[in-house]
């Protein structure tokens, strides 16, 4: 029976998953090139954002957005040590985390935004019909809708796909393959998840006290949307690079939502029954 | 530099791209669904005097849904794709469950409206006899629940985000709930005020609404304590003063104490009064949405708001 009702609905079966694949951004490693942005730029055939300034160091792309999944950001920071000023420049390769519990995937209300067999997050375009619920869903600002005078893809909602195109054909993400100092690594997320906990440890052991991971498994981070298949090995605070300190999944307070609202439903239905029938005296 | 200094001043999440189609419909369709919701009680649980009244309410609620639907279609980034939105059933998206809920409960609301319509006289022929079809309290019953789930579910939507604003609280769902029964209420006794009803049965439909502006002044109350901060963008500012005024003032003060004034008096003083103080109440119903909609857009950008939502 539920074959034919596959049949009746067109249903697919579900791919057979594979391992899940993931990001290691090592932000100590990051040199700030950019090259990351623009192989994704150009793989993806994503159009330029425009030429504006934003006068914040060296970074004139500001954000993550429709056309635009891989951001550097260039953070100086001055310090007062003694008499001394230290000065030191945090760059950082931004991408989406495809997160375990995706608070867009959730929020989808068409099914266009997917978990594929690479346990990614995933947009299908030939679904999406822009209605907007995921861009505000995502607390990390990932994913966003093209405008409607855009020239690209117009009105669906957009973000890193994990080069969905590229994997399929066991190839290396585009930023990933052009990263020269190999502070994006690619790979499969348990085998990342090790190496980064190794390579904090060789930061720790020099001296690097302010070092963390941010997006794995036993991390604060993790409590609501779960381990970070794109995670991040930081040099500061995680609000430093305007990262939550716990990223909020919004299922996890819609029934305490829906509980009060309905409360007040039913409190004017029992005062509004209440006065009416007093009228029948 | 500071401790809980960000990256820049760029906010950590994205601004809602949504227009003011969706306040309008959030309005509209609240609006709607109060009317029919109260229409329901008075047939339910009311005189004969407030029966007659009451089933105003099922042309009203009909009305409120016409535009809906384009509303809701239209602020979409492919609205020839709506019917995407009802390709599975979702509930666990606000977005599904609300698309799901509107195209229930705009056919009930209209058959029900049609089924008043042949009552009173103005259908006739084959479509009377169709209305007849209709099983009047079993439309009542479910339109009433689909409608509490329309007018309710458009504020858990908003506070199902990362929007400082709308989600710190966790009481959005009942100020829009509030708002909606207020508002639906209210277009009852504009029609029953209107349509010259009896003195007894305008009192019934004031204190009704005034009950749920009573409500509707608690939970928004609560709603600014738990955001603290965050409600910022709304109660200075841009939108302080449609908040303020406009939701708060107009929407909800003015019509109670128009209301008690207009307990004391009789005849046409008495229906100017209700009236004025109904038209009050939906006008400010949307002013609070509009406010509260158009604030979040500001506190999305908002970098310390946001922090604080995810702090540990």
């Amino acid at each position: 029976m539920i074959d034919g009702y596959k049949r009746l609905m067109n249903l697919e079966e579900p791919l057979p998953s594979k391992k899940a694949k993931g990001f290691f951004t090592d932000t100590s490693l990051c040199i700030g090139c950019k090259a990351c942005e623009v192989a994704c730029k150009q793989w993806n055939q994503l159009p330029a954002d425009g030429f504006a300034i934003t006068g914040n160091s060296y970074d004139n792309t500001g954000h993550l957005g429709a056309t635009t999944w891989r951001h550097v950001q260039f953070i100086e920071q001055a310090k007062a040590n003694g008499s001394r000023q230290e000065q030191r420049w945090l760059m950082m390769s931004d991408v989406c985390k495809h997160c375990a519990n995706a608070a867009c995937l959730e929020a989808c209300p068409t099914g266009a935004l997917v978990r594929t067999e690479f346990d990614t997050v995933y947009v299908q375009q030939d679904i999406c019909n822009g209605c907007g619920f995921c861009v505000p869903a995502c607390p990390f600002g990932v994913i966003d809708r093209v405008p409607k005078e855009s020239t690209f893809e117009v009105g669906t909602a957009h973000k890193c796909t994990l080069c969905y195109d590229r994997l399929k054909d066991d190839m290396t993400p585009a930023c990933a393959k052009s990263c020269p100092t190999a502070s994006i690594q690619f790979g499969d997320v348990e085998e990342l998840q090790q190496r980064a906990r190794q390579r904090l440890g060789e930061l720790k052991a020099r001296g690097e006290s302010t070092a963390r991971l941010y997006g794995m498994p036993e991390g604060q981070e993790a409590v609501e949307v779960g381990p970070l298949h794109a995670f991040f090995l930081l040099l500061d605070k995680p609000q430093a690079y305007n990262l939550p300190d716990v990223p909020r999944l919004p299922r996890k307070t819609m029934a305490e939502r829906y509980g009060w609202s309905a409360a007040v439903g039913v409190g004017f239905a029992m005062i509004a029954a209440l006065v009416f029938r007093g009228g029948r005296r | 530099m500071s401790e809980a200094q960000g990256y820049y001043d760029y906010p950590v999440v994205r601004r809602p791209v949504w227009t003011w189609e969706v306040p309008a419909y959030f309005w509209l369709g609240g609006m709607g669904a109060g009317a029919f919701v109260t229409a329901s009680l008075a047939q339910a649980t009311g005189s004969a005097d407030d029966r007659r009244a009451g089933a105003e309410g099922f042309y009203l609620a009909a009305a409120a849904l016409v535009p809906c639907a384009p509303l809701l279609i239209g602020d979409l980034g492919r609205p020839e794709r709506f019917h995407h939105m009802l390709r599975i059933f979702k509930p666990l998206s606000p977005m599904n469950l609300g698309a799901w809920t509107l195209t229930a409960f705009t056919p009930l609301a209209f058959a029900r409206a049609a089924s008043h319509a042949a009552d009173t006289g103005l259908l006739h022929g084959p479509i009377r006899a169709l209305t007849r079809l209709v099983p009047r309290r079993l439309t009542e019953l479910a339109g009433s629940l689909l409608g509490l789930t329309l007018a309710g579910y458009s504020g858990v939507l908003l506070g199902a985000t990362n929007v400082p604003l709308w989600a710190k609280s966790k009481l959005l769902g009942g100020v829009f709930m509030a708002s909606a029964l207020s508002s639906g209420s209210a277009a009852v006794t504009l029609q029953a005020a209107g349509r010259g009803s009896p003195e007894a049965t305008l009192h019934r439909l004031a204190t009704i609404e005034s009950a749920a502006s009573l409500g509707e002044l608690a939970i928004i109350t609560g709603y600014l304590v738990q955001s603290g901060k965050a409600a910022r963008p709304l109660t200075t500012g841009r939108f302080a003063a449609p908040f303020w005024l406009g939701a708060v003032g107009m929407g909800a003060l003015l019509p109670l104490l128009l209301h008690r004034f207009g307990m004391r008096r009789h005849g046409r003083t008495r229906r100017s009064l209700s009236a004025a103080a109904a038209v009050c109440t939906m006008a400010g119903s949307l002013a609070l949405r509009w406010s509260i909609f158009e604030a979040g857009k500001v506190s999305s950008e908002d970098q310390s708001a946001s922090f604080e939502l995810s702090k540990a």
